[in-house]
Order: structure tokens, then C-alpha cells, then sequence
């Protein structure tokens, strides 16, 4: 059982680019999508996305991320389609008002929003987390404390995420309802155990800290990286449809 | 009752998690769950319980399946100890803890008060007082008296006594053998043997997520050519008593064996 | 060589003393277990040693820890660390990194182990720790005793002169727990490290540890070579320190035996054939 942000051990081709490069390419597709406007573009993009998660033998994680954002991306539709006014109407009733407009920039943030995140999803999996800190201390020179920082809290996201179902099901065995299909009480049985979870993930993020410092955290410097990256012919390749990738979502 | 009919649970694709279990916990019974780590207790534990459901086959409880129970209608029929005390507790006082339960249950107010009260003259408690200030071995023993405020028929606890001292151990589950004398029915996955011998009537030993083993708790222990297979080593006595099989009769406790070796020596003198 | 005199600690907010005035000394070589009921100060004791207390444990902290001539309060934290290899706790918040692998190399990059030298270290731990073949396994994907392993593993990677473990069966199986021990046994034996482990298993320590140190209420209790302390096996009872069974049995046929005291079952047997025969 693989969470949908961990890592997928395998030997593609996107495995074995430069970890570089595969911050700068989703990096790159998530500009991309912000900087277009055009709904076919945004679409190719998505293709795109999911492309990749073939080539990077990861295909079905990316559709489960893609099923997971399906809810949400209904529901930001839906109150887009609902809220703008403007444009051509297509349907009214009462105070109900559905437009041209309000269609396409629905449609446009939905696929925005999937467009953006499958990219950092798939960098996730097929780029080891110590890698990625790694060419960003070696080559972005960036200090070595926000590079950890970063890949711990993405580290942490599981471990809490495990804290949180367990606590949610203790609190079931209590005879808690959350199977409930109000969300709105759902809600208001989540918050109380805030507190729990508040207090071993402090407990936790201490005992971390002390545990890196008993192994010399404090003395890691950017030559301290034992491992060395280096571009091979494919990551040229990616590099510059990157680059063209940012230029057609100037173009469109 | 619990009554395993042929269950199997798979996490996702993967292989089962527990193979084809049928077993059954009659009323009033004490039965400890053992076996190594990644087993299968702990999953057989949560489909008593009906936190799991079963991929195949069926759980029963008094002749009606845990799918077809609500949330509280399991949770008044069966409490569940967790190894993680933090995990159970959630309000600021132990006071509000104890009535949390009661108060899910939608049980009146002032029974609500009452058996908080008992609860709480009961175990000792400063009702004032945070859950979180007290120690490890406290907080176990108060998620358990919330457990019991609630009155269920039948406890499940899964290694209660993970990272509680001797003596915290003991109270525990001298609470638990006062309430399994009162009727209720006991289940309780462990990992320590001598209490396993001290307080179980029946084992069941759980090797990659099938059942083993199933009988009475002595002759179980006495079964050396299946508990290595589940990586089990039988208590201390019990295993003194195997080694000595050529001189002593069997013995499994201390008071046992050392009858047994005053007699041979008194025999002998 | 580990010198603890008159130490006393108590955090920073507390009303009691955590530990109080603690006498004990542990040679070069020893392997020695701490037991004692919760709250008795064993973790303290353990974070006095690696320095954590009172570096990163604010509080009142007198007497002296003085780890291999370094007193604990002047030295630097790494610069104990380079000594003191310390297991903590809670086992999952401990890991760094991703992989096993890179779990490893950590401590070494930090602590500036040669380069040429790193590959050699790691493949050594992994092999005293037995898990050669989870080198590349992602840590979420391993059971409790395999991180626990890994944990040793990235210790033993430093090859620290002193190791020091706080509870590190807690949530282990009987056979896994038996495991772990003969990793200790092994470096302490083969290595010569001195080995200092929080357990609250006292089967395990009747036969894996040579002394023994119990702790109750910040005090210390009892101390001294496994079977003497177990001789006290009364006074640790009334404390709240439960014996094995086979002490039980050797005190309860104590008229037979001239007081000797068996600490496992394969000297209970020995015992109990020799009144035999």
C-alpha cells in the first residue's frame, strides 16, 4: 500500500533524468497552466500529465489522484457556474443563472487545477525525496535547512495522515459517527480531536528534531552530500520542451 | 457471541490479510489472541469489533452480522482498548471523558451522571484533572474506565499493556479479570505469555494471518511442535517443565514446579 | 567510560525531580540495562548521557556526566554524538530519509565521513544489523522490527564507542525482541561497545545484559552485575519491577539450593536437576 504522494521505485526513463530536470518540467507544465487561457490547451496539458505518469510507470496513482480531485472539481464547477453573471445565459430560474461564461471559467479552473497538480504529484513519484533536497543544496544552493524542512514536511504528511485515521478510528470504536453523510457534522466531529493530533504530531516533530541533531544535523554542509547528479542526453530533451512548454502557454 | 465464518480481509490488491478464519468466542469466555507481529491479531481483533469488514465470509455478533450494525449499536455491545491510550482520549477533563462515551449513546443525563460517578469512585480519579497530564499508565487505565462506564457485554483489547510498567500492567488487568468474573466476555491480543498463562482460558495463535492453533490455554502452550511455527515462546515455567520432562511431572506455574520438586526430593529422601 | 556523580535533574515547569543525585558508572565494555516503572527517570537518564539533557531539555541539572572525559555540559552536542550513538523512542520520527539507504548515509555526510569510506560503512552496518537485503526499500513500506533495525543500523553506521537505546521493543514481538538483543550482544561482544538499554522486558535483560540499574521515583534503586540485583527480586517486586519466573521459582526453593539464583531457564534447569540428584 503506496500513499499517493510516495515514491515508486522503478528504472524509466523518468526515474533516471537528473532530478533537476524534473523540478524544472513540472515546475514548468504548472506555469504553463497558470499562464494559459485556452481550455484545449489546458486539456492537451492534463493528456499530457497523464502521458507522462505512463512513461513514468505510474499511470494508475495519477488516475487515482485524478478520481480523488474529482469531487472537489464538481463542486469549484459548479460554484463558478453558479456565481458568474456575466455573458450569454444559457438557463434561468428564480434567482438561478447559468451563462456562457460562467461554463468556460469553471472549466478552465477545474483543468487548471488538475493540470497543476498532477505534474507535482508525479515528480513526487518517480524522484526519491533525498534526491530532491539533494540537487536543491548542490545546484540551487539552497541552504540545507529549508531543503530538509521541505522534504520532512512532505515526509510528515503520511506519518500524520496514518495519526489521524487511527485516531478516527478509536473514536469510532466509541461509537463516533463518521460514517455520517452530513459533511457539516462530519466537520463538527473532526474538531475535537484536533487536539490529539495537535499533541502527537508536537510530541513527534520534537523527538525528530532531536533525533537528526544526534546525527549531526547541525554540521551538514552543501559539500557534505555524498551522491553527485549529472545530466545524461534525455535530460536536455526535457529541458527544452520545458522550455517550449512555457512558450505555448504564453502563445495560447 | 462472535462467531468468524470463513472471513477473509485483503487490504487492496495485495494478499489477504487474514485467510478463512471461523472460529467461535462464546459468552463469558477470556480468550487471548497471540502470535508474531504482522500476524493478523490486530486485523481479527478490529473485525470483532466490526471496524473492519470482512472481504469474504462473516462476522457475527449475537446471530447479526457487523455490517449490518451502526456505528453505536457495535459500540454499546463492544468496547476496544487501544494499544495508543492518546488516540481514545479527546476532552479536556477526565470527567468529560468518561460521559463522552455514555453521551455518544445518547444515554439520559442524569444515568450519564451516575455511572460517571461510580466510574470515577471506582478507579480513583480526580475528575478535574487533564487527560493529558497524566502518565502513560494512567491514561491507559482511564480510556479503559470509559470503556466500562459504557457497561459493554464484551472487551477487546489489543496488547493493552504495550509501554505500561508492571504494576500499571497489573491494575489493568486486575480490572479486567474483576469484570470478566462479573461475565464480561474477554478478548485480549498479547504478546506476554505469563499473562497470557495468568489470566487467558482459551488462545488462539495467529501465524500469517490464519489460525494456527485453538484450545485451552495450558494444553496450548504444551504444543512444541506448532508454536514455533508462529514464532511463540511458551512461558518461562512451561518451558523449565519440558526441558525437566524426564524427572518432574508437567508444571506451569512456579507454585506448580516447586511442588513438584519437593515431592521428587522428598520421594527420593 | 561513563561517570554519573550527584546528578540531579529536574525540567524546566516540573515541581519534582526528575533523577536525584545519581551515583553510577559504567565501564568500557559494559552492557547494561535500565529498568524501573514509568515515570522512574530512565529516559532522562539516557538523555543525560547523550547530552540532550540539558541541551536541548531546558531544567535544573546539577552534579556531573562526564562521557569518555568529556563532561556533558561543556562539550558540544555532535561533538558527543560522535561517541554516543543514541536509538531514541518513538522509532518513526527518527527517520530522515526516504530510503534505507539514504537513511544511512545521513549521519555519515554529516558527521564528514571519507567518501571512499561511506559505501564500506554501510554495507558493514547493514550486515551487523542483518538487513543486507532492505538497502533499497522505501522506510514506509517496512514493519516495526525493521525499522527498528534500520534505526541501529544508521547508529552503527557511525560507529559510535557507546550505544544507547530507549525502549527499542516496545511495540515488538517476543521472537523480533530476542532479535534485536543479539544485534547488541553481537556489537558488544565482537566490538567491545558499550551498550546501555531502557527495557522493559526483564527477560530480555536477565540474559542479554551483564549489569543491571534500577531506577524508581529519579532514584536509583539498585545496581550491580545481573544476578545480584536479581537476588533483590523482592525489593524490586514491592517497587513495581517484575522478575522472571525461573527467579521466582529459585527464591521459592532457596532451601534447597544455598540461595542461588537462576536468570534463565537453562540455569533453572541446571538448578533444579542439581537439587535432584
Amino acid at each position: 500500500m503506496t500513499g499517493f504522494l510516495d515514491y515508486v521505485p522503478g528504472s524509466s526513463v523518468l526515474h533516471r533524468l537528473d532530478p533537476l530536470t524534473k523540478l524544472v518540467l513540472s515546475l514548468c507544465v504548472c506555469i504553463s497552466a497558470f499562464l494559459t487561457d485556452n481550455l484545449i490547451f489546458l486539456l492537451v496539458l492534463v493528456g499530457m500529465d497523464l502521458l507522462l505518469g505512463v512513461l513514468g510507470g505510474v499511470f494508475q496513482k495519477a488516475l487515482r489522484l485524478l478520481s480523488g480531485l474529482l469531487k472537489l472539481s464538481v463542486f469549484l464547477f459548479l460554484l463558478q457556474v453558479l456565481f458568474v453573471r456575466s455573458g450569454a445565459v444559457l438557463f434561468e430560474y428564480g434567482i438561478l443563472k447559468i451563462t456562457l461564461d460562467g461554463l468556460f471559467v469553471g472549466a478552465r479552473l477545474v483543468l487548471r487545477l488538475t493540470a497543476a497538480t498532477l505534474p507535482l504529484q508525479l515528480l513526487l513519484s518517480v524522484t526519491q525525496l533525498s534526491d530532491l533536497s539533494g540537487v536543491l543544496v548542490q545546484r540551487l544552493f539552497v541552504p540545507y535547512k529549508y531543503a530538509f524542512t521541505l522534504t520532512t514536511a512532505i515526509r510528515f504528511i503520511p506519518v500524520f495522515a496514518a495519526e489521524m485515521s487511527g485516531i478516527m478510528e478509536a473514536q469510532t470504536a466509541r461509537g463516533v459517527e463518521f460514517d455520517t453523510k452530513n459533511p457539516v457534522k462530519k466537520i463538527g466531529l473532526l474538531l475535537p480531536l484536533c487536539a490529539p493530533l495537535l499533541i502527537s504530531s508536537v510530541g513527534k516533530i520534537h523527538e525528530s528534531a532531536a533525533a537528526a541533531e544526534l546525527r549531526g544535523f547541525t554540521l551538514r554542509t552543501r559539500a557534505s552530500q555524498s551522491k553527485r547528479y549529472a545530466f545524461i542526453p534525455a535530460d536536455y530533451a526535457f529541458l527544452v520542451f520545458s522550455l517550449l512548454l512555457i512558450a505555448a502557454g504564453i502563445l495560447f | 457471541m462472535i462467531e468468524f465464518q470463513n472471513v477473509f480481509l485483503r487490504y487492496g490488491s495485495g494478499a489477504a490479510a487474514v485467510h478463512d478464519l471461523s472460529f467461535t468466542i462464546p459468552d463469558g469466555a477470556f480468550v487471548a489472541v497471540i502470535g508474531a507481529n504482522g500476524a493478523g491479531k490486530t486485523t481479527a481483533a478490529k473485525l470483532m469489533r466490526g471496524l473492519l469488514k470482512p472481504t469474504d465470509g462473516q462476522v457475527l455478533i449475537d446471530g447479526t452480522a457487523t455490517t449490518a450494525l451502526r456505528t453505536s449499536e457495535l459500540a454499546k455491545r463492544i468496547g476496544f482498548l487501544f494499544q495508543n491510550p492518546d488516540r481514545q482520549l479527546c476532552k479536556p477533563t477526565v470527567r468529560e471523558e468518561l460521559a463522552f462515551g455514555l453521551e455518544l449513546l445518547s444515554v439520559p443525563g442524569d444515568e450519564i451522571q451516575k455511572r460517571v460517578d461510580a466510574v470515577l469512585e471506582d478507579f480513583h480519579f480526580d475528575p478535574e484533572r487533564s487527560p493529558f497530564a497524566l502518565s502513560r499508565g494512567e491514561r491507559q487505565r482511564l480510556a479503559l474506565a470509559s470503556l466500562i462506564a459504557v457497561e459493554p457485554k464484551t472487551l477487546i483489547l489489543d496488547e493493552p499493556t504495550t509501554g505500561l510498567d508492571y504494576r500499571e500492567c497489573m491494575a489493568v488487568l486486575g480490572r479486567v479479570k474483576a469484570l470478566h468474573e462479573a461475565g464480561t466476555t474477554v478478548v485480549m491480543v498479547c504478546h506476554d505469555m505469563e499473562l497470557v498463562l495468568d489470566f487467558a482460558e482459551r488462545v488462539l495463535v495467529f501465524s500469517a494471518g490464519r489460525l494456527l492453533l485453538d484450545g485451552e490455554t495450558r494444553k496450548v502452550f504444551r504444543d512444541t511442535e506448532t508454536l514455533p511455527k508462529a514464532s511463540v515462546l511458551p512461558p518461562q515455567i512451561t518451558r523449565l517443565s519440558q526441558r525437566l520432562a524426564d524427572v518432574l511431572p508437567p508444571a506451569d506455574t512456579v507454585e506448580e514446579m516447586e511442588a513438584a520438586i519437593r515431592e521428587r526430593k522428598g520421594a527420593k529422601a | 567510560m561513563i561517570e554519573i556523580h550527584g546528578l540531579s535533574f529536574r525540567y524546566a515547569g516540573s515541581d519534582r525531580d526528575a533523577l536525584q543525585n545519581i551515583e553510577l558508572t559504567v565501564p568500557d565494555g559494559d552492557f547494561l540495562g535500565i529498568i524501573g516503572p514509568s515515570g522512574a527517570g530512565k529516559t532522562t537518564l539516557i538523555h543525560s548521557v547523550c547530552g540532550l539533557v540539558p541541551h536541548r531539555r531546558g531544567g535544573d541539572f546539577y552534579g556531573s556526566v562526564t562521557v569518555d572525559g568529556m563532561d556533558t555540559v561543556d562539550a558540544e552536542l555532535t561533538d558527543l554524538a560522535r561517541v554516543v550513538g543514541t536509538v531514541l523512542q518513538d522509532v518513526d520520527s527518527q527517520m530522515v530519509a526516504a530510503n534505507v539507504d539514504d537513511e544511512l548515509r545521513f549521519g555519515l555526510e554529516n558527521f564528514g565521513a571519507p567518501k571512499d569510506e561511506i559505501e564500506e560503512r554501510i554495507v558493514e552496518a547493514l550486515r551487523a544489523a542483518g538487513i543486507e537485503d532492505l538497502r533499497d526499500r522505501v522506510i514506509g513500506s517496512l514493519s516495526g522490527g525493521q525499522k527498528q533495525r534500520v534505526a541501529i543500523a544508521a547508529i552503527l553506521a557511525l560507529r559510535p564507542k557507546i550505544l544507547l537505546l530507549d525502549e527499542p521493543t516496545g511495540e515488538l514481538d517476543p521472537a523480533v525482541s530476542e532479535q534485536i538483543f543479539r544485534i547488541l550482544r553481537e556489537m558488544n561482544e565482537r566490538f567491545g561497545m558499550t551498550v546501555i538499554v531502557v527495557e522493559q522486558k526483564i527477560m530480555l535483560l536477565s540474559s542479554y545484559a551483564k549489569t543491571l540499574a534500577v531506577l524508581n521515583d529519579g532514584q536509583l534503586e539498585v545496581a550491580g552485575p545481573v544476578r545480584e540485583v536479581l537476588k533483590e527480586s523482592r525489593r524490586l517486586e514491592e517497587i513495581g519491577v517484575n522478575c522472571p519466573r525461573v527467579v521466582t521459582l529459585s527464591r521459592h526453593i532457596e532451601d534447597l539450593t544455598s540461595g542461588a539464583i537462576a536468570a534463565t531457564v537453562e540455569e533453572a534447569e541446571a538448578m533444579v536437576r542439581e537439587v535432584l540428584r
